[in-house]
This record gives structure tokens, sequence and C-alpha cells, in this order.
């Protein structure tokens, strides 16, 4: 399992300087040891349950590319997750492969993703925050409608048979960590996917377009379609989780994606770290941890006061995130 | 004709709500440049307060206890309070809520990234709503409403009844904005309040208190906002979702008017109201998917008429 560790903890350093953060390798170890021992130590149960936040790592990671690197907010995430899930569940029932299938959904959120920037972000970007919050309200109603797609009141079961481990791996009684391993391994491949992007042409211009939009299109960026064309990269991503929480579980259903699911996305992209890769892997550790601090301690038993009084607190503490406290010495210091 | 008389009354009342809430906003939004996300939560939170204020000890709502009602009955004199004195204490204690917002989590933040006032904003809109959803519990309330609202409190008009709460409402809202016209045209603060959201250096350079008049600003605002939430009385409950749903459609309203004109807000308020209640009549959309005609009109204005009805274009520098 060693093999399937996720790219650089390490920030994605600019292209200019080379010096890593001296928690580089550190950061390195120990991801890979807070991904394999889940998968040695956890009852099949737990780790699934894991395996469907660890996922969500791709949907902040598309929240932080919108956001920390391109400066727009989508407080509407958990619809792009949604979506995803939905359109992987029907696509199964074609009897599509999983493969064929995963792909085309994520490419289906992103298409929608696509469509619904094109008029939010004609004027700035502020609207298309507007415009996702909205959607992220009118998405389970709309959900509960659609009958057939997404199974109605009551949710839908997803055929997922197929996604066996095969058998000269010996892992006939551990499904639960073939799964989980796969779940790392398109992570990673995002990552990297998400890495290259923002060390390209593209990644530049994501970060001009934030720091000053007038400029941006001065210098010749595009600037409304380098904007969709991020929005609907970011809402792939979310799909992508979407499509690996319908293989992970046998059943979704509209209430699985709330406006509340797309708030506590925002608020883990921003106290994970806006603006730098690692800031994904710290934001998914805080949706984690907080129902699990809420189960121990029992002190706040409301996950949202948590997550709202954690952002205020880290605009005002740790204005770059968790990741920011880490990278700073290192002098490549992320600006959100 | 009957039936679209009644869906516009209907419309109107709650387009009436709506634009209470997209004043609040716009308020803001024009001296600061700020979009405020919590304004709806900070409304729900004093409508909350006006519950507990004018309900008895565990009769309030559907037959769920309110937290709070029996220590208010205890330790607040004349509680159970009148609806009136309850919706003023409420409005109050919102205008408070708004001016502690400006003055400990707003101005600490000034002069920091325009994404990190934002991301506060959005903070406590979790904040508040768990706040929220963690005292008071998820169930939803009926708020009670101020103006008479029996089955027969309604004026005939052309077969279609306007009811009295509808009529109420409407002379809430304005008095509501003649009053703040009367604040910032014929006051020192109000001109203080429009010389900061002209040129706000320029406003400190000659000795306006920019500091407190903002504070003064968002504590009307937010009053204003406070508004929406106890003037629902009588058709819309009172739950943790109902003031995410009810900010869509004040932003919906805001950004049809033009989010910097406190008209449009008044004309976009009215215009999602009637969005809402002739859509689902005559295009067939059901009432539960409510939230798309005014997100639909959103994408329309946006598309047609980016910065609103009567808002202004701005002009940008490099």
């Amino acid at each position: 399992m060693t093999a399937l560790q996720e790219p650089q903890t390490g920030a994605p350093s600019p292209p200019e300087s080379t010096d890593r953060s001296p928690w580089f390798w550190p950061g390195w170890a120990l991801l890979a040891l807070v991904i394999v021992v889940p998968a040695i130590v956890s009852s099949p149960l737990d780790l699934n349950k894991l395996s469907r936040l660890v996922v969500l790592v791709l949907a902040v990671l598309g929240v932080n590319l919108l956001t920390g690197y391109t400066g727009l907010i989508s407080l509407g995430h958990g619809v792009f997750v949604g979506i995803g899930a939905f359109t992987m569940a029907n696509l199964i029932d074609q009897g599509l492969s999983l493969f064929v299938a995963g792909i085309l959904a994520t490419a289906f959120t992103g298409f929608v993703g696509l469509i619904l920037g094109l008029p939010a972000l004609r004027v700035r970007g502020l609207y298309l925050a507007l415009i996702t919050f909205g959607i992220a309200l009118a998405f389970p109603p709309f959900a509960r409608r659609l009958g057939s797609w997404t199974g109605g009141v009551t949710g839908r079961n997803v055929t997922n048979d197929a996604f066996v481990p095969p058998s000269f791996l010996g892992l006939d009684d551990h499904v639960h960590v073939w799964r989980y391993g796969w779940c790392i391994i398109v992570v990673a491949v995002w990552f990297l996917i998400a890495r290259n992007l923002i060390n390209s042409r593209m990644g530049r211009a994501l970060r001009t377009l934030r720091d000053n939009e007038p400029a941006a299109a001065t210098f010749g960026i595009n600037v409304r379609a380098t904007k969709a064309g991020v929005l609907a990269v970011s809402a792939a991503m979310a799909g992508t989780a979407g499509v690996l929480q319908a293989i992970l579980n046998p059943y979704i259903s509209h209430g699985d994606f709330d406006a509340f699911l797309s708030l506590r996305l925002y608020a883990a992209a921003v106290l994970g770290g806006l603006g730098t890769l690692v800031g994904a892997l710290f934001g998914v550790l805080a949706l984690i941890a907080v129902p699990a601090f809420n189960g121990a301690v029992g002190l706040i038993d409301n996950e949202a006061v948590v997550f709202g009084a954690g952002l205020i607190l880290v605009t005002f503490l740790a204005p770059s995130g968790i990741a920011g406290l880490f990278l700073r010495r290192s002098g490549n210091s992320p600006t959100p | 004709m009957e039936l679209f008389l009644q869906r516009c009354f209907d419309g109107m009342f709650n387009g009436a709500i709506y634009a209470s809430l997209a004043l609040a906003i716009v308020m803001i939004f024009r001296s600061t440049g700020l979009l405020n996300f919590a304004q709806g939560e900070m409304a729900m939170m004093s409508g909350y307060i006006a519950l507990v204020l004018l309900s008895a000890p565990g009769a309030a709502g559907f037959g769920f206890s309110l937290n709070g009602t029996e220590w208010a009955s205890q330790w607040i004199p004349f509680h159970p309070w009148p609806v009136w004195l309850a919706i003023v204490a409420g409005v109050i204690f919102g205008g408070v809520l708004g001016a502690v917002v400006e003055r400990f989590i707003m101005r600490p933040l000034e002069g920091k990234s325009a994404l990190s006032q934002v991301n506060v904003t959005i903070g406590m809109l979790i904040l508040l709503n768990g706040l929220t959803l963690w005292i008071w519990g998820p169930f939803a309330r009926a708020f009670p409403s101020p103006f008479p609202n029996e089955i027969n409190d309604f004026v005939s008009i052309g077969g279609a009844r306007l009811r009295y709460t509808t009529i109420g409402v409407w002379i809430v809202l304005l008095i509501a904005i003649v009053g703040l016209g009367y604040l910032l045209q014929n006051t020192k603060t109000g001109l203080a309040f429009r010389a900061i959201t002209s040129n706000r250096d320029g406003a400190a350079l000659v000795g306006v208190p920019v500091g407190r008049t903002l504070t003064i600003g968002w504590a009307i605002a937010a009053g204003i906002g406070a508004l929406s939430a106890s003037l629902v009385g009588g058709t819309i409950v009172l739950e943790p979702l109902t003031m995410m749903k009810m900010l869509i459609y004040a932003l919906a309203a805001a950004t049809i008017g033009g989010l910097d004109s406190p008209l449009g807000a008044i004309v976009g308020g009215f215009i999602v109201g009637l969005a809402q209640s002739l859509a689902p009549g005559y295009l067939g959309i059901p009432t539960e998917l409510s939230l798309l005609p005014p997100l639909a009109a959103m994408v329309l204005a946006l598309v047609l008429r980016p910065h609103g009805l009567f808002g202004t274009v701005p002009v940008s520098r490099v």
C-alpha cells in the first residue's frame, strides 16, 4: 500500500523559487503514514466512512483552485458532488464500466459547472457566490423531484458489484481496502493534474486574474473563458468526489448533498489554507476532525458552530489557513 | 383575473419582506463594498429573540417548547410581551448585533483583502445558523402576525383578498423607507453616511467619523433586515433554513435592482416576490421548487442587464 501516496505535501513552489519547506520530507512521511495506517487498522465500516470523507478532499481542492487561486467564491460545490454521484449511479445503470462511467460523470459535472459559470461570471466573481449558494439550497428539493434519476424522496441504490479486487491480489476479504486504495489513487491523480495546471500558463493566468483583473485583461488573458474554464475543472473535481462516493456507498439520496455540505466544503477550504495544494489536505482533515472532536468532547453539539467559528478565527489569526502556519517559514507564503 | 390579482397580492406580501432584507444588504454594500452573507442569519437571530419575548413558556411553535422562554418569564418583566413590542425589541436586538459585528469583527479587518472580509460573513452565516439550530432546534415555529390575521380580515378587490397583514407589511416597509430616507437626507449622521458612500477617504479627511458612522449604518441596516424575520408572521414559519432561502430571495432582489441602489432593492424585492407567486401557477413549477423562479430571474438579470435595473456601472482603473 505504500505505493499509494499522494503528491506534494510541500507547497507547489512558485516557478522561480526551488527552496523547499523544512516540512517537505517529514510531511511526506506523515502523509504516507496517515494514508496507510487506517487501511490496516480500521474495520471495514470505519474505513468506508473514512473513505467517503477522504474523497471530499477533491471537492475541497476544487474550491481551493477556484477561491484560492482565482479569487472566485463557490458556495455550491456540494451540488457538484451530488451531480457527480447521481450521474455515476445512472451511468452504471446503463451498463457502462466503472472507468468509463466515472470519466463521463466527471466530464458531465464539469460541463454543468461551465454552463452555470457563463452567466454568473459575466460581471464579477461575486455573483458566482450568489448563484452557487442559491443552487446549493435549491438542489435537494430539485433532486427530490427527479424521481427516476435520483430515487426521489427515498434516495436510490447504486449497483457497484463489479468493483471488487481481482483474485490474484488476494484481497477478496478486504474489498474496502481495495476501494480505499482506488480512492487514494484517483485523488492523487487529480492532485497531480491540479499541480501541473497551477504551474502552467493557465495557473499564472489564474493568479493574475485573482490579483488584478483589469491588468490580466490588459495582458491579453481572456478573462471570461479562463474563469469559466477553471470553474469547469473545479466542478469536475467535485464531480469525481461524487463518483467515488457513489462507488463507496451503495445508497445515495438528495439529503446527502444539502446546502450545509457546500458550506462545510467552503469552510474546509478556507480552514485548510487557500492558495496552496496542501491546504486542501488540511481542509479535509478538518472535515474529519470536527465531527470526531464533537463526538469525543460532546461540548458543542453542532458542527456548523465549529465550522463557522473556525472560519472567522482563521481569517483573523491565520489568514493563509492551517497550511500557512507550516509554509510561511520557507518564504513561499501564499497570498489568499 | 381574480386568481391573478390574488397571486399578485400574495407575491407583493413576500416581496415587501424580501425588499426589507435586500435593502439591508444594499445599504451595507453601498457603504463598504461588502456583500454581507450573514444578513439573513442576523435577521433570523433577531426573529427568534422576538419569538422568545412574545411566547409564553412551553407553548411556542407547534407544540415544541422554545428554549429561553422559561428564563424570560422569570426575569423579564411583563413577559410574554405583546407581539408589537417583541418585534420592536427584536429589531433593536438586530441593530445592536449589527453594530457589534461592525465594530468588533468587520472593522479589525479593514484593509484586509475583500476575500477575507467575505469569508468572515460566510463564517457568520454558518455560525449563526448553527447557533440557532443548536439553541432552538430544527422545528418550524409559527410567528404570530402583528396585524389582524383572522379568516375575515381582508379587503376584497376585484374578488381577490387583500389581507390586512399584507397592507400592514406594506405600511411598515413604507415607514422604514421614509424613515431611512429622512435619516439619510436630513440628519448629520445621514450626511456623513452618504459622504462615506461616495468617497470614503475624502470623508475621513474632512473629519467625518468614519468608524462610528459605519457602526450606525450597520446597526440601521441590520435593524431593517431584522424586520424581515419578524414580519413573516402568518404566512411563513420560522425555522433555521427559512432565512437562508430568504437571503437568496433578497440577494436575487438586490441583483435585479442593482446591488448599489436602495430603490432597486425595493423594486427587485417586489419582482422576486411576484415571480415566486406567479411562476408556480402559470408555468406549472411545483411550490417546493419556489427557489427556481427567483434564481432564474437573477440569471436573466445578469445576462440582460448585468448591473441591475438601477445600479451604476463601475469604472475601474488599472
